[in-house]
């Protein structure tokens, strides 16, 4: 199973919310690059890159922090918040992403991914997966919408999406555990190969995920719980093997 | 200087980066002068065969990679950068590559859990001896993307495997010709190691 160390970024620094509320937030670097390098030191072969003033204005606006993170590391990394334009999505490929991850728009409508899988192809496109009580939400988690989640997650998949980012909005930053049975859900209603997000949080909840593997669970982004110390890189890693 | 030739297959600067990083300065040119007064050269690329030896020969750079070769200083093809110094490939038909390996290049043929594009962390298998990967231990993971892969004529040139389905050749060696199908910018430490065993290579 993947472990993705995660960078969310405001104004450029690297921050924590809770259930992804922007009045809610701790600062941990303003280098977020240096927390990339970090990471990568301690062994880890992926990032989760989180543009949270993207998320919430629809515009991607901490390009220059992801530049410096790309610039930094030699590992593979996904980015996502915000993305709702074609030509954000090539400016973030350009500059070293080797995924982005849509959310909001995939639930606009299925012509964009659709475009978006010709374009670039399925192993660029992720989907961001974002669930409130079920229930998609969107615009930075700021709205939910009358979809399910393993609705969205069907669809996206007949359209020829591989992988998800499935989020509980509700356990993000709360360090309480992921939300394994909705992730497995998830897994298995959709076809999907689940990256699970929100909660992650200990050795045994990456174990618990790990164990999902079959169903077909295949990573783990961890936030919080690294920079607070919970557990690190390494431990998860382990546990993830 | 290590010269990466630029051939408008996107961007480039992660391996520039990477080289920077072990302490390699590198310089992104489709200037022939430069790519030939350079001490080493490496070739990357993207996206799909033809169209990469279409634009290689557009702007003559195929003639420029034989005198690289002839002039003995040392090459690396990274993915597809690597798989054009093939014979042949088949992707979307049949296409003469640079055919300083002998060999073909050919899609993954796979099925069940392989899904192609082959793409993530998987590990390789160096052979001894090797000059790329002289300290990199066996099973290292390194970072892959890739639909294709290449079947060198003669397994002597293969310095590296992996397994994905079948066992395929993902790096090769001979004489200064180097080449790797994975991504070494984006491997990590051991793709770091594998860039500065290239930049401390003696012709």
């Amino acid at each position: 199973m993947i472990v993705f160390p995660a960078i969310d970024l405001k104004d450029g620094q690297c921050v924590r919310l809770v259930q992804g509320k922007a009045d809610d937030q701790t600062i941990y670097s303003s280098a977020p690059a240096e927390v990339a390098r970090r990471f990568q030191q301690a062994g880890a072969r992926w990032l989760h890159i989180v543009d949270l003033d993207g998320a919430f204005s629809g515009k991607p606006s901490n390009l220059k922090a992801i530049e410096a993170i790309a610039d930094e590391v030699s590992i593979p990394f996904q980015v996502g918040g915000g993305l709702r334009r074609i030509t954000d999505i090539q400016q973030l490929l350009q500059v070293g992403a080797s995924r982005v991850i849509i959310g909001t728009r995939a639930v606009e409508g299925p012509d964009f991914i659709k475009k978006l899988l010709d374009e670039f192809g399925d192993e660029r496109i992720v989907l961001g997966l974002d669930a409130r009580n079920g229930k998609v939400a969107v615009h930075g988690w700021v709205e939910t919408v009358e979809l399910t989640a393993l609705d969205l997650g069907r669809q996206m998949k007949e359209l020829g999406i591989r992988t998800a980012v499935y989020t509980d909005v509700l356990r993000d930053g709360l360090l309480a555990g992921p939300n394994l049975e909705a992730t497995r859900q998830a897994a298995l209603h959709t076809g999907l190969s689940i990256i699970a997000s929100g909660g992650v949080s200990s050795v045994e909840h990456i174990r618990s995920l790990k164990a999902m593997e079959a169903d077909g669970v295949a990573g783990a982004i961890i936030g919080k719980a690294l920079y607070e110390g919970n557990i690190t890189v390494a431990q998860a890693l382990e546990a993830a093997k | 200087m290590i010269a990466i030739i630029d051939y408008g297959v996107g961007n480039l600067a992660s391996v520039q980066n990477a080289f920077r990083r072990v302490g390699y300065p590198s310089l992104v040119t489709d200037q022939p002068e430069q790519i030939l007064g350079a001490e080493k050269v490496v070739l990357p690329g993207v996206g799909a065969f033809a169209d990469g030896m279409t634009t290689l020969r557009k702007k003559g750079l195929t003639d420029v990679l034989y005198e690289v070769v002839e002039k003995e200083i040392p090459l690396l093809g990274i993915c597809l950068g690597m798989q054009m110094l093939f014979s042949t490939s088949e992707e979307e038909g049949l296409h003469q590559g640079l055919d300083l390996i002998p060999g073909r290049v050919r899609r993954f043929s796979l099925s069940g859990a392989y899904k192609v594009p082959h793409m993530g962390w998987n590990q390789i298998r160096p052979a001894v001896p090797s000059r790329l990967f002289g300290d990199v231990p066996v099973d290292s993971y390194v970072y892959f993307v890739h639909s294709f892969y290449t079947e060198p004529q003669d397994s002597q040139v293969s310095s590296a495997s992996t397994d994905y389905g079948i066992d395929f050749t993902c790096a090769i060696e001979k004489g200064n010709i180097f080449g790797v199908q994975f991504h070494p910018e984006k491997s990590s430490l051991v793709g770091l190691t594998v860039l500065r065993n290239f930049g401390e290579l003696r012709p």
